[in-house]
């Protein structure tokens, strides 16, 4: 008896103690293993067996199974797999070894954007140190050059770049067929020629690389990320949060931070608290730009945090020696002996005052939602809070506000604070008091306001609301209920925004498990083509045919232009044109037409040859669907591999091929894993297409012989319109006549098969 | 336009099974029994001019003493004679029109092109990137607005939608039709179709496949989007796009713009229901040695004025139904630069062309160049916020009467351009 008062007693401490660690730690340490409550997934309930349970995991928690993996969930017990996951802390080895190959990925930031700058600051720098003349400057800011340095066009899933000009190599086929709008004659001379020289050679000293380096392994990290990730929730949610906090690589001013953004802004916080992440997107250059926070500065009429600074100082040095407000902008509001702007200088956009763009996405599409509760004047406010939250330049002016901001120093740092590359400007920082949803913000403070209106949005009702609505809709469905949404945000308040909490609660919420939710989601793009390459157990050795696929069919990663991010809900994904591409993409893929990416779909069997081709049908339709219904599909699919003449049909039709490329005949065996990965070319080059894709523009389709007639009648069957032409279904040939290309370079029927199934309305879906 | 596939399912039991099915059908099923709502519609043809053209060298004042001080190497003597063809043409309205654009002179004559000058956006932006996106999402200085204004627009229209509703001849979605409306990005018609290279009579099959399970799919969405998919490939099939041959000798550009226009043109003339195109044209962003009447901007007016040339003799009879606009993020410094060419600006112009347009005129007001009617001192001004513009083609040719929906916030009115 009291051996149990004492158990009781301690669970109760305990239970009181963790509640404790979860308001006070945000509820960062409290989830070490021992201490969580056990999971409860009602499954069982929903009336789902373990299989389809661990199905429906891998497919929201991860991009789709892996070969195998619904079992090895299975047996390694779904809430096991659950917590794992949410942990975050698999090893990954294997990951981390193809990463190496993309050493761009390890670079700190501050390298990044000196390694990898934008063009225009490779010109600026050969000017500044006198390689060129300021009138070569302005002769080498012709497109072809400025591409030249960036290595393609500014977007590597696009054609053409905001300026309209075209990068020919990686435009498709069909565009490059129809030429590109002519160079300048300026760049078709001599001298441009060997202007061109002196700026490449003079980049290639300084050891600046193109642009579209980085851009190539940013995307090609994601990628390979989420088809081999161990840690494939890590992976959905750091997807997820830059979504949520979306910036652009169609924006030049962000580019080069791009990819930082994702590594130290997101990634690290994606499965954290809300408020840091908040504050990591709030200070990271790409977003400050991305939103024009960096140019956002207090009114002219404004008190600054500087100026107060000023104020409070006992003994002011010499006038006309120390920084008064404005010092930055000299002559704009009267500042310090004011520097004549040397002539060459960039032309910068001048600040025109306060900016509210990142104040009102901030409210609207990060924290509050547009229903949120604010005012016009709450963005205005906000937008003050944020002033001064900048970024240290990159380039030749960056030397130059180094040198200003060690005299800031003498005279104690005024207020200005730097982190890495985000710069805190006392002298933008409109310092009067502001009131923020109610909330009074005192006058006279700096970076703290910006501080103070995040802590209060992290942890508003309505962004709690908003965010769970959001993460419901990731993971549930596109209208899920409100009872859940309800209920997610007060999980989301009492953990004080973990988002861990909040997944749990929703691998344990009904609605999760409910028939209206399982398989109820339209995949992206992106999870269509990485549950490809993942449930096919396919190696990516290219990523680039495969990224060019996801942009094709309407998913150009990290180019969506507007701060909302790409909508996640099927309308968005499906319409004819893009859903026609998704059926193009599942027969193309599994044909291996896609080039840089290995499948060997006889494996995938594991040795076990099938019985017949409707065997093969059925067996390779529950592999690529596993938790699945197949039924109906099945039934459609029969006639397809029952044709009794199929194989020797298509071996008649002796095809002549005009893309010669796409007859280099399939890979057979397992593919190299150990190969490493094909990223961009890694020097000043003349710019590169991307690796060759068989995509749409790959081939003319040149005329067929008539002797497929037969295969073509049985088909009649599939598309519904004649019952009678069915064939009964019976077993002929096996899986030899099932995976031989009737001519090289030709599809096998197992190929179309499986192509067939990828392009699927049920392959879709996850 | 009737295809095989739609008799046999109007005609069939393919409707009652597929039991409300997808409204696009039943439209298709009602333009088989006879004129019906896939009747010929308006369609507003839309092209982005990227980079920023130079407003001032496209149309400039004529004889203009200040142009010829702030363009010493740029500015051009308007024609004497018509033997002074690579000279400005004379519009005889105080402005002229740059050589690059003479294959837009007969229709000018004609009274369909209209020219908007010191148009453009209120905000002060000089990226390319932001002014773009102003222009696109029709909401200036505002960058979350998650639409852009010519899904709005369609959006807008208030009636069923054709699968080529809205079509962007553009590898990806441009800004001006991100949203809610259905809209297609493609670069070329031809690849609209099931394929898989070297196996063309596999994609055929594969094709039947597809089009078996998406008329079975459980999902709603994807059975009535597979559905629609098909009736497209279908629309398309009866014609051969690889070698459509313009009418009226119209001969388009060998140009990705005239490659668009042409395309643009097959789909006006294939009756698929389009209402709202997007294309683009690149190249405008003429720092150094923009040239006179040779040159980039030359090259890139030329380009231009003869897409839309060849696909306004193409349109033959069709023109009634059609509008063209043209628009750029902003225009060019007023001054030329020390390299030849022109700086980021601020108002530029704008072609609109069509036979309800009051042609033949200079709308909006030019408050002329002279040092004190620059904006900050250097660009053109903005006398006519673009907003007031494509209300005005959206409300008149599309029908779109709620501007505040298609442009919220604007509340500055239409300009009058069109006769109706």
């Amino acid at each position: 008896m009291r051996d149990r008062l004492l158990t009781g007693l301690g669970a109760a401490a305990f239970a009181l103690c963790s509640l404790w660690l979860v308001w006070s730690a945000g509820g960062h340490e409290a989830w070490a293993a021992d201490r969580r409550p056990a999971l409860h997934m009602p499954w069982k309930e929903a009336g789902l067996d373990q299989r389809q349970a661990a199905a429906h995991l891998l497919n929201r928690l991860a991009y789709g199974p892996r070969p195998g993996q619904v079992e090895e969930v299975v047996a390694r017990g779904l809430d096991r797999w659950v917590e794992e996951q949410i942990a975050g802390s698999l090893p990954d080895p294997n990951l981390q070894a193809r990463l190496r190959d993309m050493p761009a990925l390890f670079l700190s930031e501050a390298d990044m954007v000196r390694i990898y700058p934008n063009p225009n600051m490779i010109l600026q720098q050969a000017q500044k140190e006198g390689v060129i003349s300021k009138d070569e400057v302005a002769a080498a800011k012709e497109a072809k050059i400025l591409q030249q340095l960036r290595g393609g066009a500014k977007n590597p899933n696009l054609v053409a770049d905001s300026t309209g000009a075209p990068a020919p190599a990686a435009a498709p086929a069909s565009v490059r067929s129809n030429g590109a709008a002519p160079a300048s004659a300026a760049m078709e001379s001599r001298e441009g020629e060997a202007l061109r020289a002196k700026i490449l050679e003079f980049a290639r000293r300084r050891g600046y690389r193109p642009q579209r380096e980085l851009m190539a392994q940013l995307l090609a990290q994601k990628i390979v990320r989420a088809a081999e990730a161990q840690n494939q929730l890590a992976e959905v949610m750091t997807d997820f949060w830059f979504n949520h906090f979306n910036v652009s690589l169609t924006n030049d001013r962000t580019r080069p931070y791009l990819l930082s953004y994702e590594r130290d802004a997101i990634r690290g916080h994606a499965l954290g608290s809300m408020r840091e992440l908040l504050e990591a997107t709030a200070r990271h250059p790409a977003m400050l730009q991305y939103l024009d926070n960096a140019q956002s500065t207090a009114a002219p009429n404004a008190p600054t945090l500087l100026g107060d600074q000023l104020d409070r100082m006992p003994a002011r040095p010499p006038a006309g020696y120390y920084p008064r407000p404005g010092w930055w902008f000299p002559g704009r509001r009267g500042g310090f002996a004011p520097r004549p702007p040397a002539p060459q200088a960039p032309k910068r956009e001048k600040p025109h005052g306060l900016n509210e763009n990142y104040a009102r996405e901030l409210l609207e599409l990060h924290t509050l939602g547009v229903d949120g509760g604010y005012t016009q004047q709450d963005v205005i406010e906000v937008a003050r809070a944020f002033t001064g939250w900048t970024v240290l330049p990159a380039g030749p002016a960056r030397e130059q506000v180094e040198k200003r901001l060690d005299r800031v120093r003498q005279f104690g740092g005024l207020g200005f604070r730097t982190d890495g590359d985000f710069l805190f400007r006392a002298d933008m920082h409109d310092s009067a008091a502001k009131t923020i949803l109610g909330q009074r913000l005192p006058a006279g403070r700096g970076m703290e306001d910006g501080e103070a209106v995040l802590d209060l949005l992290a942890r508003h009702p309505s962004t709690a609301r908003h965010l769970a609505g959001k993460l419901a809709v990731r993971f549930v469905s596109d209208k899920p209920p409100r009872a859940l949404v309800d209920r997610l945000a007060g999980v989301y308040l009492q953990s004080g925004g973990d988002t861990r909490q909040v997944l749990r609660a929703i691998v344990q919420a009904p609605e999760f498990w409910s028939r209206d939710a399982v398989g109820a989601k339209i995949k992206s793009p992106f999870e269509l083509a990485v549950s490809a390459v993942r449930v096919s157990g396919a190696h990516i050795e290219d990523p680039r045919p495969l990224l060019d696929w996801v942009s094709r069919m309407g998913q150009p990663l990290y180019a969506y232009q507007a701060p909302t991010g790409y909508p996640d809900r099927a309308e968005a994904w499906v319409n004819t044109g893009s859903l026609l591409n998704r059926m193009n993409f599942g027969l193309q893929f599994a044909a291996e037409k896609v080039r840089g990416v290995a499948i060997d779909l006889p494996s995938l069997c594991d040795g076990r040859e099938p019985e017949s081709r409707e065997a093969a049908l059925r067996t390779y339709a529950a592999l690529l669907l596993p938790g699945r219904d197949l039924g109906a599909t099945i039934k459609m699919l029969t006639p397809m591999v029952s044709a009794p003449n199929l194989a020797h049909h298509v071996d008649q039709a002796a095809v002549p091929q005009d893309g010669a490329p796409a007859a280099a005949g399939k890979v057979v065996g397992k593919p190299a894993a150990e190969k490493a990965i094909a990223v961009e070319p890694a020097r000043f080059s003349a710019p590169a297409g991307p690796a060759g894709s068989a995509g749409p523009g790959g081939s003319g389709g040149a005329g067929d012989g008539g002797s497929m007639a037969g295969s073509m009648a049985s088909m009649a069957g599939m598309a519904g319109t004649d019952a009678a032409d069915h064939e009964p279904a019976r077993p002929v040939g096996g899986m030899a006549e099932l995976t031989a290309a009737p001519k090289p370079g030709m599809p096998t029927p197992l190929e179309q098969v499986v192509g067939v199934i990828l392009g699927s309305p049920e392959f879709q879906r996850r | 336009m009737l295809t095989r596939r739609i008799f046999i399912k109007a005609g069939g039991m393919a409707l009652v099974t597929l039991g409300a099915g997808p409204r696009f059908l039943h439209r298709a099923a009602q333009a088989a029994a006879g004129p019906g709502p896939n009747a010929r519609r308006k369609v507003l043809v839309t092209i982005f001019q990227r980079g920023a053209m130079d407003g001032i060298m496209a149309v400039p004042p004529v004889d203009d003493a200040t142009l010829k001080q702030l363009r010493p190497r740029l500015a051009m003597s308007a024609a004497r004679s018509a033997a002074e063809a690579q000279q400005v043409a004379d519009l005889g309205v105080g402005f002229g029109l740059h050589p690059g654009f003479a294959s837009l002179l007969p229709l000018w004559k004609e009274r369909r092109l209209a020219i908007v000058h010191a148009v453009g956006s209120p905000d002060p932006t000089r990226s390319h990137f932001d002014a773009q996106d102003y222009m696109e999402t029709g909401t200036p200085g505002r960058k979350g607005t998650p639409s852009g204004w010519l899904n709005r627009a369609v959006g807008l229209l208030g009636h069923d939608a054709s699968p080529f509703q809205a079509v962007s001849m553009t590898p990806a979605m441009p800004r001006s039709l991100y949203g809610d409306a259905p809209a297609v990005a493609v670069t070329n018609l031809a690849e609209f179709r099931v394929k898989l290279p070297g196996a063309d009579q596999m994609a055929a099959a594969a094709g039947q496949g597809f089009e078996a399970l998406y008329e079975r799919a459980s999902q709603g969405l994807l059975r009535s989007t597979g559905t629609e998919t098909f009736h497209a490939i279908d629309m398309l099939s009866t014609t051969d796009i690889a070698h459509y041959q313009p009418a009226n000798g119209a001969s388009y550009p060998k140009s990705p713009l005239g490659d668009a226009l042409r395309q643009i043109a097959l789909l006006i003339k294939s009756d698929v229901g389009l209402e709202v195109a997007f294309a683009e044209s690149g190249g405008w962003d003429t720092h150094v040695q923009q040239g006179t009447n040779n040159g980039t901007f030359f090259r890139r007016a030329s380009d231009l004025a003869d897409s839309i040339r060849a696909f306004w003799g193409d349109l033959g009879s069709r023109q009634d139904e059609v509008l063209l606009t043209t628009m750029t993020e902003f225009g060019r410094t007023a001054r030329e630069n020390g390299s030849g060419g022109t700086d980021h600006g601020h108002g530029s112009c704008l072609f609109v062309l069509g036979n309800a347009v009051d042609g033949g005129k200079v709308h909006g007001s030019f408050p002329g160049i002279n040092p004190g009617a620059l904006y900050e001192g250097r660009d053109l001004p903005v006398t006519t916020d673009f907003r007031a513009v494509f209300c005005e083609l959206a409300g008149k040719h599309l029908g779109i009467r709620n501007d505040a929906s298609l442009f919220p916030g604007w509340t500055g009115g239409r300009l009058p351009l069109l006769r109706v």
